[in-house]
């Protein structure tokens, strides 16, 4: 349940539409700036962290992307969420010379690096279990994806 | 700073604080369900050239932006889940040949 202490509905953007991978940085910056969650020099940095340590991850076949940045950037800790209508281009964590489609964005703002293990772990059920990914690329509204990263656990336990 | 008579493994990612946190507790667990007395060291890729030379081998998540003297191995199927059992036996082989040869040299 840790996951979702970290989240804000006001974070959660659903079948958002953008043209670019900066135009998204741009929307999920502007929500968590005008929240006080980071600081104005969050968007220039994680562009630039995106620039050369890329975060795109390609699942079996979905891909998401978890842009972030250095802890100094960041005033409250938070994890947002955009899925997107059309698909943004996002080069692969292992490998930025290849890219992927990406459907779902999870934007972190994390500044207390050893203290996170829970929610990360939890971040990583998340994107790793397809029905979830899914649920979230299929959602239509910002109460359904918090109910989705709500259920991480039970879930977990319920399931296989 | 590292231990000298322990192999160490250096953990890295982009920020130092997201992905590499998840890969150290997975290989903290890995070492100690495997018996493997290795320190751990966590930090950002940027570091890693200047703490490369004391440690055994490097985990990154991100790609490494320079070539490196110490072997590394891509973290990212711990992220995505995929391939996570073949990189367990490809660090455990890595790191068991390692710790045999460095006995053999004492």
């Amino acid at each position: 349940m840790a996951l979702v202490s970290f989240m804000d509905e006001s974070l959660i953007k659903v079948e958002l539409e953008v043209e670019s991978q900066n135009e998204l940085f741009q929307m999920m910056f502007q929500e968590a700036y005008k929240k006080g969650y980071v600081k104005d020099t969050y968007l220039e940095k994680i562009k630039e962290r995106e620039a050369i340590f890329p975060t795109g991850l390609c699942m079996s076949d979905y891909s998401v992307a978890i842009p972030h940045t250095d802890p100094e950037h960041v005033i409250e800790q938070f994890i947002a969420v955009a899925t997107l209508k059309k698909p943004v281009t996002f080069s692969l964590m292992e490998d930025s010379t290849k890219t992927t489609d990406v459907h779902v964005v999870l934007m972190l703002g994390l500044n207390q690096p050893h203290s996170q293990i829970e929610v990360l772990q939890e971040l990583m059920q998340v994107i790793q279990i397809k029905e979830n990914v899914l649920g979230m690329i299929h959602a239509k509204s910002e109460q359904e994806i918090l109910g989705i990263f709500g259920n991480i656990n039970s879930a977990m336990i319920g399931g296989d | 700073m590292i231990d000298l008579n322990r192999a160490s493994v250096l953990v890295a990612c982009g920020a130092g604080i997201a992905t590499s946190t998840v890969v150290m507790d997975h290989l903290e667990e890995l070492f100690k369900k495997e018996n493997l007395d290795v320190l751990l060291v966590q930090c950002k890729i940027a570091e890693v050239a200047s703490l490369q030379s004391e440690a055994a081998l490097i985990v990154s998540t991100t790609i490494l932006p320079t070539s490196y003297v110490t072997p590394a191995l891509n973290a990212a199927p711990y992220i995505s889940g995929i391939g996570m059992e073949e990189l367990d036996k490809e660090i455990i082989g890595y790191l068991k040949a390692y710790l045999n040869t460095s006995t053999v040299k004492m």
